[in-house]
């Protein structure tokens, strides 16, 4: 498994390296702000609550103890408070209204569920995985080919179909273990 | 007995009958085999989701710039959203949309073709400015921000941005704002210097961004504000007077780049 990029990155955020958060926010930015958008729906609400959780994830890295989890999981966590303080504040903003308008039930919005976060997760490393692998899993996951197919149709020998196939499922399901919130 | 090949439980989770019938009367009694394979299972569960539409989307590049001064960072990252992060996250965006449609088993060529365009398709399907940054050829124009005016106090919290972009045959104008959410629509506007002339560029979604082309011909010298209104419901044409935010396309902007401009 080749997590060395993470590791890297992981290793400036540890240092408090001056241009870290570049590397954090390159790397984990659409993580963060994909769960963001999917949990608020409004862009302008998902910016914001990405905006706080960099922020903050810098403020505070401190606390980051990278022998007690990765900094993906660290950076999901945050994302999900700042995410239900956002929705808290919409609650709060949708009582007043309704007291003012004094009529028709505001539904509470719904956090995101836990399978939704792990689906984001999945994505994320998906799009981590090298080029032919992703490919691999991509057909693997959605074309109902068979390996054998699959080998066919990328010209690749079966034996790297196959090795593809069993670490990318592992790398996956590593990464959501160790990220994800539902297991 | 020993326990089941790591590849046939792997394909065995994705739903393929590999292996022999020892090797699934195996993963079944094996309390290893069998716990390996529901967790592989679990992801494939996951990533054949049918219920939800997850893809990575990259940011606006303005989320930067506000972590940036709220940090004290001084540098835009190295790989700004507009080309290299954006590059996985579209990339992934095609994935889940070829997700939707399983291609026949008999129609390889068509399947690879659609997986392709699916990649493509997913790039629009990502905000709009992933998408316009990923059409060929197009560069930013101008970037303009959008500010409320001061006779309308009741949006002194709105703000936007207008990006304007162009490609060799056509201008776009990718504008986002940022207010609430209000009875009504919001519509975009380019307005002429006398005041009273006005191009209405279409209407904001619910996320209160949207892409717009700008019409051919328009001599943007001239048009040269870009004007946000809440529009009522009223089935009326007519600006609603009701401006939300305002902003001026810059001289250097309109030489640098106002390739339809007279």
């Amino acid at each position: 498994m080749d997590y060395s990029s993470d590791e890297d990155v992981t290793a400036a955020f540890s240092g408090g390296q001056p241009d870290a958060l570049t590397l954090v926010y390159e790397r984990f930015g659409p993580l963060v702000y994909s769960i963001a958008l999917r949990s608020l729906g409004a862009r302008p609400d998902a910016e914001d609550v990405t905006q706080q959780a960099f922020v903050s994830a810098w403020r505070s890295r401190d606390t980051f103890d990278r022998r007690r989890g990765t900094l993906g999981g660290w950076l999901v966590t945050i994302t999900r408070n700042k995410v239900a303080d956002a929705l808290r504040e919409r609650q709060r903003d949708s009582r007043v209204l309704l007291q003012v308008a004094g009529g028709a039930a505001v539904t509470a919005p719904e956090a995101t569920s836990d399978r939704v976060v792990d689906r984001i997760v999945l994505a994320d490393e998906l799009a981590q995985l090298p080029e032919s692998q992703r490919l691999v899993m991509v057909l693997a996951f959605y074309s109902d080919l068979t390996h054998e197919k699959i080998a066919h149709v990328l010209g690749l020998p079966l034996g790297t179909v196959k090795s593809h196939i069993r670490r990318g499922l592992q790398r996956l399901r590593s990464r959501l273990e160790a990220d994800g919130v539902a297991h | 007995m020993s326990h089941t090949d790591p590849v046939i439980l792997a394909l065995r989770a994705l739903g393929e009958t590999a292996g022999l019938p020892g090797d699934a009367e195996h993963a079944e009694t094996c309390a290893l085999c069998r716990a390996e394979l529901a967790r592989l299972t679990e992801v494939v569960r996951l990533a054949r989701d049918e219920g939800a539409k997850e893809r990575l989307e990259t940011p606006p590049p303005q989320v930067w710039d506000r972590i940036a001064a709220a940090v004290g960072a001084g540098q835009p990252p190295a790989v700004p959203a507009l080309n290299g992060t954006s590059a996985p996250a579209a990339r992934d965006a095609g994935k889940r949309q070829g997700s939707r449609a399983r291609w026949p088993r008999g129609r390889l060529a068509t399947g690879l073709a659609g997986l392709a365009a699916g990649l493509i398709i997913g790039i629009g399907g990502a905000a709009g400015i992933v998408q316009l940054t990923k059409a060929p050829a197009t560069r930013v124009v101008a970037q303009i921000e959008l500010s409320p005016l001061p006779q309308f106090p009741q949006w002194q919290d709105a703000a936007g941005t207008a990006v304007m972009r162009a490609t060799a045959s056509q201008q776009l104008m990718v504008v986002t704002l940022r207010v609430p959410r209000k009875p009504g629509f919001y519509e975009v506007w380019l307005l002429a210097r006398d005041g009273v002339s006005m191009i209405s560029l279409g209407d904001l979604n619910a996320s209160h961004t949207g892409t717009f082309i700008i019409p051919p011909g328009t001599n943007l010298r001239n048009y040269s504000r870009i004007d946000v209104s809440l529009q009522p419901f009223d089935g009326s044409t007519q600006h609603s007077k009701t401006s939300v935010v305002r902003g001026s396309l810059s001289a250097s902007a309109l030489d640098g780049g106002a390739t339809s401009s007279h």
